[in-house]
């Protein structure tokens, strides 16, 4: 069990999400850097789809109740117990008793931490994310108070201090034309690939809110209800882009103008108010590469995570 | 000039595919349509290449577990599509009891201001309809409700209200629906339930399904524990009667 000292600002229990469940309305919801849960996983043993909690910012204080391994992936966090110091992308040991103290993000957005055994949490609607829209799944479908205490999984036994560099953060974020793209003017389709945009104050889980030149649509049109899916970007009357996000509404009615790729979604999760990213066409064979590249990085962590023998070893794949 | 018999087809992102009806001419009309989409959502969901598939309003989304199966199923989507019409769906018949007006129902008199209408024709109106539960989305569990009567079609509020309670009864532009959850909103609200749209300990989730249908019924409070939802899920009888007192059958209310 981990005790909530101090929460954070919005901290979260979430998994890879729920499958099956959008045609009742309900998002998929999950990890908003998947890829960031999965490395933060697979570096403590435990299954990919295990829940861990996602740091959004601020400081947290969390006491183990019992002897446990960690890691902590995505936004970079300073890590402390006591007085000692810990490696972001790395598996170290607590032990029972002992608070974990995070600080940050120095960089980034969203972190994960994972916990030998996952986080333990109700299975609800096929998952241990928390959406907050819903007020479902995770810990009591709310984000961590003072005075929590969340449930772990089994331990497990591991050894020894491994770590892993993770991929570098770029702001260029890889989509593909929508289905609506060709219904904006040509100076706007220009303006979207070309043009920095600004993620604004308001972006949550559900959506990163861009802001940057107005989007036009060639003609007023009105569309029907449809699905829309996390890396939809839809643009909205005020021509300014949302690129939803894994809380996202199941249905929307706003022009589609590209969607990110799977591979780059991530770099959503990672980009702070504020910041600025642009958007790089690409070409469905470029998504299946870029499918590739993360497959191959999965890959060549596990062989080293298994050929690990009695040394600290230092991953060190990165994209 | 002969009429546009096939819906498009088009992918959204790398791994879903969209069937789009809307200005599908011909002789369908926009229900025909759906229920097709709705029987081609049923008979896919058999196959296990998709993770979900989605219906919204004249179109369905499909999206695949791995997209190398893509050019497969854009192949049957279209036999599928030829093929003959179903029979109707047979979908439940709901009855929600609803509160109109006071506090429950701000909105009621402006909306019956805004048509010159009294506040009882607005609710007459109202719950003379059967609406068809078209397809699920926006929030967990909520309806989009297909029959408005067009003397009831009113703007949305200027303002959104930041938060509705779950149940609210509304009507936005050329629709009507229920909150199944508090969320911020614009519609005009009229009435409350005390219907759970949504429990996300129940097995499907959702009480309301596309295909079935909603009829409101005016109640005098929804806080009397005789009130319950009335579900009439037997249609394939004639002689089913339609609508039931109000107290006729408590052990087939949903919840």
């Amino acid at each position: 069990m981990i005790e909530v000292l101090t929460p954070g600002l919005h901290t979260t229990v979430q998994d890879l999400g729920r499958t099956g469940y959008r045609h009742i309305g309900v998002p998929v919801s999950g990890a908003l850097d998947r890829q960031a849960l999965i490395l933060a996983n697979r570096l403590v043993a435990n299954p990919d789809n295990a829940a861990s909690l996602e740091l959004t910012a601020g400081t947290l204080e969390l006491k183990f109740h019992r002897d446990a391994w960690f890691s902590l992936t995505g936004a970079h966090y300073e890590i402390n117990i006591g007085s000692r110091e810990f490696w972001h992308g790395w598996r170290s040991k607590i032990n029972a008793g002992e608070t974990l103290c995070l600080r940050g993000p120095k960089s980034g957005m969203r972190a994960y931490l994972a916990v030998d055994g996952g986080i333990d949490v109700p299975i609800c609607l096929g998952s241990r994310s928390t959406l907050m829209t819903a007020e479902l799944g995770g810990h009591q479908g709310r984000v961590l108070k003072v005075g929590d205490r969340i449930p772990l999984g089994d331990k497990r036994s591991l050894s020894k201090p491994i770590g892993a560099v993770q991929r570098n953060y770029s702001n260029e974020v890889r989509a593909l034309p929508g289905p609506e793209m060709a219904l904006f003017t040509q100076e706007s389709r220009r303006v979207f690939w070309s043009s920095q945009w600004q993620v604004s104050n308001d972006s949550n889980r559900m959506g990163a809110r861009l802001s940057g030149e107005t989007l036009k649509l060639a003609q007023e049109q009105s569309l029907n209800s449809h699905a829309v899916m996390p890396g939809t970007i839809q643009v909205p009357p005020s021509g300014q882009p949302i690129v939803l996000l894994a809380d996202g509404q199941t249905t929307g009615g706003y022009p589609k103008i590209a969607t990110v790729i799977e591979a780059d979604l991530w770099k959503l999760a990672q980009t702070r108010p504020g910041q600025k990213l642009q958007f790089i066409h690409v070409s469905p064979n470029q998504v299946e590469d870029a499918n590739h590249e993360w497959q191959q990085y999965f890959y060549r962590l596990q062989r080293a995570i298994d050929a690990n023998s009695s040394c600290l070893q230092l991953i060190t794949y990165s994209l | 000039m002969s009429d546009e018999l096939q819906p498009k087809l088009f992918l959204l992102g790398e791994k879903a595919l969209v069937l789009d009806c809307a200005g599908l001419s011909g002789s369908s009309s926009k229900l025909e349509i759906q229920r097709q989409i709705w029987h081609i959502a049923d008979i896919c969901r058999a196959s296990g290449d998709f993770d979900d598939i989605v219906p919204g309003n004249n179109n369905l989304t499909f999206f695949f577990k791995d997209s190398k199966k893509i050019p497969f199923w854009i192949k049957q989507i279209n036999t599928l599509w030829s093929n003959k019409r179903p029979q109707d769906k047979p979908g439940k018949l709901i009855q929600i009891p609803v509160q109109y007006g006071g506090e429950y129902g701000p909105d009621l008199n402006a909306v019956a201001e805004y048509h010159k209408l009294t506040a009882q024709e607005v609710i007459a109106i109202h719950t003379s309809t059967q609406y068809n539960v078209l397809f699920l989305g926006f929030q967990p569990g909520f309806p989009y409700l297909d029959g408005l009567d067009e003397r009831l079609f009113t703007p949305r509020l200027a303002t959104p209200r930041l938060s509705i309670p779950a149940g609210s009864v509304g009507i936005g532009g050329e629709q009507t629906g229920i909150y199944p959850t508090r969320s911020p909103g614009g519609w005009q609200l009229i009435g409350r339930s005390s219907l759970a749209l949504f429990d996300a300990t129940s097995e499907h989730g959702a009480l309301l399904a596309p295909g079935d249908r909603v009829q409101f019924v005016s109640v005098l409070s929804i806080s009397e524990p005789s009130i319950s939802v009335q579900v009439i899920s037997d249609l394939s009888s004639p002689k089913q009667p339609i609508l039931k007192p109000a107290k006729a059958s408590h052990k087939e209310s949903s919840r």
